[in-house]
């Protein structure tokens, strides 16, 4: 989410005019995004940004957004999502969002530079607001190791994380798609190789960063951690044994390994050879990625970032109508 | 079936002087473009400018690491100056099989590295 926030931060500046932000600050029901999604809404009817994926719900975000502007003054909306058209095709109701929509003001935007400062030296933060009553829009930036303020107020909670990092191990032809479709997703990605040809930045050159060098060493120093995706498409077991061998001394969530079931178990053999706990083995993803099919470099880095995304958030990874049907099934 | 003979398969696992030393004399590294071996040898020099220590460290295939281990090995108590001399056949000879011509630079890379440190070594001491 914290990635999003400030790419539509970064867009609404580069317009350069007055906007005002609306922010989810609470769900009921089915609701398709989360609390902490924004949308800004130019004075001159420029829209970054969503607080659903569809419906009438961000049209009356826009129109509220218009009389937020005229009256400098925060408004808390309470909207039914989507109630009309689930009323219209048979159901009961749909979910509840509440919408904080405020004015853009400079300090705003000079707490969220503070705050972006703060994830990008790896630190999480918090910005409350306050949603009603007296003080409505004010803040507090809460960083690292700092008190809760005292406050009797309504607030919403907004938690920004440093963004997850995408390790990849291997500057191979998988590798290169891999980097737009991280990015893309809020990664910041980092490209290990031995070798100078392969790792440059003409191959990768939206890599956050390239690292040339001895990859086992540079995996140790990396020291994968809790928001880290580990991947190895080297297909090189000189490569994949010692590297693997420091990404599972680490905690990261995801460690896959391209190649074989068949090779996977001989690699796994070697690491295990070597005095690797089974445990530590049972956490290496091989084959790697979902069963999309496709062959082609940027199917296999589809399906790769694709799981990634899923262990990431906690998912399997399977297809939402399956699971749609099935609680359709449990519930006749 | 082993292709490469106990030699490589015993280095292979179980490498002599595999690791870094606290402050090398001599620290060099090179990688193979292609295929990706990279490997870092170190060396703590003597007064009298013999090999006192090596240690070798990288992400190498078999032939490779099997070469480094034995090449640090080989080298202990050697002049600095001669290091440079030693024979690509006196390394290829001490694998102890016979190496196909695709996969001679992986057992000659830590030579060239070798060769390289020394080189440099003796220039900065000549300077």
């Amino acid at each position: 989410m914290s990635h999003e926030t400030f790419e539509l931060i970064d867009r609404l500046r580069a317009g350069g005019r007055r906007a005002a932000m609306a922010t989810l600050v609470r769900t009921s029901g089915a609701t398709p995004r989360k609390e902490g999604t924004k949308m800004f809404v130019g004075d001159g009817g420029s829209i970054f940004g969503s607080v659903t994926i569809g419906g009438c719900v961000d049209g009356r975000v826009i129109e509220h957004s218009g009389e937020v502007l005229e009256n400098s003054a925060p408004r808390l909306l309470n909207m039914q999502l989507g109630d009309e058209e689930a009323w219209e095709i048979g159901l009961t109701c749909g979910g509840a969002v509440d919408v904080f929509v405020e004015p853009v003001t400079d300090s705003m935007m000079r707490m969220y530079d503070d705050a972006r400062a703060e994830l990008e030296a790896g630190r999480s933060v918090a910005i409350t607001t306050v949603l009603a009553g007296e003080g409505a829009g004010s803040r507090t930036l809460l960083k690292e190791g700092w008190p809760w303020p005292a406050s009797s107020n309504t607030l919403f909670v907004e938690v920004l994380r440093p963004r997850p990092t995408l390790l990849i191990f291997g500057a191979s032809a998988v590798a290169m798609p891999l980097i737009p479709f991280a990015k893309a997703l809020g990664f910041r990605t980092v490209v290990v190789d031995g070798r100078e040809k392969f790792a440059s930045r003409e191959r990768f050159p939206d890599a956050d960063d390239i690292r040339v060098g001895i990859a086992s060493e540079i995996a140790g120093q990396l020291e994968p951690g809790p928001s880290t995706a580990v991947v190895l498409v080297a297909h090189d077991y000189k490569i994949d044994v010692p590297v693997l061998e420091k990404a599972l001394a680490g905690s990261a969530p995801y460690i896959g390994l391209l190649g074989s079931r068949r090779r996977g178990a001989a690699i796994l053999q070697m690491l295990r050879d070597s005095g690797v706990a089974e445990a530590q083995l049972a956490r290496v993803r091989n084959p790697i990625g979902l069963d999309l099919g496709g062959e082609s470099a940027a199917d296999i880095a589809l399906s790769i970032i694709s799981e990634v995304v899923a262990v990431m958030h906690g998912k399997s990874g399977s297809a939402l109508s399956g699971k749609k049907r099935e609680a359709v099934l449990q519930t006749t | 079936m082993n292709p490469y003979g106990e030699t490589i398969q015993e280095h292979f696992r179980h490498p002599r002087n595999y690791g870094s030393l606290e402050a090398p004399d001599i620290r060099a590294e090179d990688v193979n473009p292609f295929c990706g071996d990279r490997v870092r040898i170190e060396i703590a020099v003597s007064p009298d400018e013999t090999v006192r220590e090596a240690r070798f460290q990288g992400d190498l295939c078999m032939i490779a690491r099997a070469a480094s281990s034995l090449l640090t090995e080989m080298i202990a108590g050697l002049p600095v100056a001669s290091l440079a001399g030693i024979a690509e056949e006196t390394l290829l000879d001490a694998l102890g099989a016979e190496i196909q011509p695709a996969r001679r630079k992986c057992a000659l890379l830590p030579l060239t590295v070798l060769r390289s440190g020394a080189g440099e070594w003796q220039r900065r001491r000549g300077e």
